[in-house]
């Protein structure tokens, strides 16, 4: 017994040579997936350093930090003389949170829809069809939307058949900006429904038996039952969902806009995109909208993740 | 051997199954007719269920309806509700385009090629992070679980990509995929589900861990090698942005990249009609030629891919 426990204590690096023979093929397999993430994903960590540069890709991040370090003169650009910016922000913070409020929501009530349906036929065939969308890519969807309700498009031929005035979804900013989030809802309500559906299959059947005794309507034993039951996948997911915030969705936008709505709908990662690729601004200024969208993500990851913790639930750090 | 795949959970909520309501069924008749009866709540549900499948179905029948008539039909018919001035002629232009099958070429080498590297290499990281203690282990989770949270941005990454020498070369739209963070972690949440008495009797057998993971879990987790192949192929078939990065040849560009380019003509016409060089019906029609083989699949995969959600979510 004595032994045992002096086993455990032993520091990690003891019989290091006797651990690494027993551990060597476990080691070989890890290899591959250790020179990955160090490639892609620790080296642009390390070239983060870019931000504090005027960046020439002739002489690399070592000979720019070398010859054009120019601390937070990046930062002071964008957060001072770029009005763009700060409306960019603006927009991104926005179209993030109304978008995590949104998907949550929608993907709460779908479940409900579904899982209180009784049909269960339709319930099969509308399962497959709501699901259906998530595969699809923004690039798809930007041609259904483009030609849905262009000035041309069925929409609008239907206002105007009912005798209503054409409207410019596709250029009108507010309009645009509500084509977002009603695109974000229809690709992936159905898709994030299925984990709550998953947690609602999992609550005792014992608790529905009681409350029918007692004499709960279907909204009471909704209300009291399935909502807490589903609380703690659904605080797991909008822990989650909080890291991207900032993030608000590249794939979409990028597919979905144009010049005209850029006042409404431009956000941090297509702002970057167009900066360094078409505006072909220094790389350096992208850097820094990068580096400093990703330290507030982390630190919304983490400030939200202790809070939940203070309010009894699980986190995820 | 098998009883962990009985506690996974189903697709729809089965709270009405029939087991339980054979045991129920005694202990109060009344009220469980009364639960079997459709009343007012589930036509307000079916309704609303309803319209959203119509909402969901609406923009295919549209982009199929445009795809099948005529360009003199879209622009004067009042309301293109059902096809009219029926042609095929779009779908014919699709099949006869040479840089929609090179585009298709493309994206079966990405589908083909590309799957089986991810699918290879998030495997057997997923296999080694679900063996208990091993030199490291720890030290290699938190290094993979930082990138999650944190990371360089898209500038760096270009850099890094073009420095690697794979800008414009098709490999750019593989190599950076090998392992996906969240497919990794349902393998290793599923080879950790499996008894660990089978690794401890291959082990006395004489095996080491790579035959004990090739001949003993990897037959095991064929589903779940479905499931995780699934994600990936759908990935593939979907991807544009690394091409759209750093593929300038047109000969290399995949399907998505050849569908973006004819879309953003028609979405550019908003600003500057004369940009347009594609009808709209052709444009559907290339929609057509990329979704038709997922919509086809679909309903026979989407057990496969709810598994994967409802296993990574719920143990992860």
């Amino acid at each position: 017994m004595e032994s045992l426990t002096i086993v455990q204590r032993q520091s990690p690096w003891r019989n290091i040579g006797k651990q690494l023979k027993q551990s060597r093929f476990l080691i070989a397999m890890i290899i591959p997936a250790v020179a990955f993430y160090f490639i892609f994903c620790y080296i642009p960590m390390y070239g983060v350093l870019m931000a504090f540069t005027t960046y020439y890709p002739k002489l690399g991040i070592w000979g720019s930090l070398q010859y054009h370090f120019v601390g937070f003169q990046n930062f002071s650009i964008i957060f001072n003389n770029d009005p763009k910016f700060l409306n960019v922000l603006r927009n991104t913070v926005l179209i993030g949170f109304g978008k995590i409020i949104i998907s949550f929501v929608s993907a709460i009530v779908m479940a409900l829809l579904i899982n209180d349906l009784r049909m269960r036929h339709f319930k099969k065939v509308a399962q497959t069809i709501v699901t259906f969308p998530h595969f699809l890519s923004w690039v798809v969807i930007a041609g259904f939307i483009n030609v849905l309700f262009a000035r041309t498009g069925i929409i609008d031929d239907i206002i105007a058949y009912c005798g209503g005035t054409r409207v410019d979804f596709l250029t009108n900013g507010n309009f645009f900006l509500a084509l977002i989030f009603t695109s974000d809802v229809w690709k992936e309500a159905g898709w994030s429904s299925i984990i709550y559906l998953a947690t609602m299959a999992g609550i005792s059947p014992e608790l529905y038996e009681a409350a029918d005794i007692d004499g709960a309507t279907r909204l009471q034993k909704t209300w009291h039952i399935t909502l807490p039951g589903i609380k703690p996948t659904a605080v797991l997911l909008l822990i989650m969902s909080v890291g991207g915030l900032l993030s608000a969705g590249f794939d979409q936008i990028f597919n979905l806009y144009n010049p005209l709505v850029y006042d409404q709908v431009d956000i941090l990662d297509t702002y970057i995109y167009r900066q360094t690729f078409k505006d072909l601004v220094n790389p350096g200024v992208g850097t820094a909208i990068g580096l400093f969208k990703s330290v507030v993500s982390f630190l919304l990851v983490v400030v939200v993740d202790r809070i939940a913790k203070l309010c009894g639930e699980r986190g995820i750090i | 051997m098998f009883k962990h795949q009985s506690k996974e959970v189903g697709f729809a909520g089965d709270n009405d199954s029939k087991s339980p309501k054979l045991e129920r069924l005694p202990l109060r008749p009344k009220k469980q007719n009364n639960n079997n009866r459709i009343g007012g709540l589930d036509v307000v549900i079916f309704i609303i269920l309803f319209l959203f499948v119509l909402a969901i179905i609406f923009p295919f029948y549209n982009a199929f309806v445009i795809s099948i008539s005529s360009e003199h039909a879209y622009f004067n018919s009042d309301l293109l509700l059902w096809p009219q001035e029926v042609t095929w002629e779009a779908y014919r232009s699709v099949f006869t385009n040479s840089a929609m099958w090179k585009g298709f070429g493309v994206t079966m080498i990405l589908l083909v090629g590309g799957t089986a590297y991810q699918l290879f290499f998030t495997v057997i990281t997923g296999y080694a992070m679900s063996r208990d203690k091993w030199f490291g282990k720890n030290f290699v989770m938190n290094m993979i679980l930082v990138t999650m949270f944190f990371g360089g941005g898209l500038v760096p990454y270009y850099y890094l990509i073009t420095s690697l020498g794979l800008y414009n070369n098709i490999l750019v739209m593989i190599i950076p995929g090998a392992i996906d963070t969240f497919n990794m972690l349902l393998m290793r949440n599923y080879f950790a589900s499996l008894p660990k008495e089978l690794e401890e009797s291959a082990r006395i057998d004489g095996a080491n861990d790579i035959q004990i993971f090739v001949k003993v879990y990897l037959p095991l987790s064929l589903p779940m090698l479905a499931t995780v192949g699934l994600f990936f192929a759908v990935g593939n078939w979907n991807s544009w942005y690394n091409s759209m990065l750093f593929i300038t040849t047109s000969d290399y560009r995949p399907l998505q990249m050849v569908l973006r380019d004819m879309i953003s003509s028609i979405s550019s016409s908003v600003e500057s009609p004369t940009a347009k060089t594609y009808s709209e019906g052709l444009v559907m029609a290339s929609i057509f030629f990329t979704i038709v083989p997922m919509m086809c699949f679909y309903p026979f995969l989407q057990k496969f891919f709810v598994k994967g959600i409802v296993v990574g979510a719920l143990k992860g």
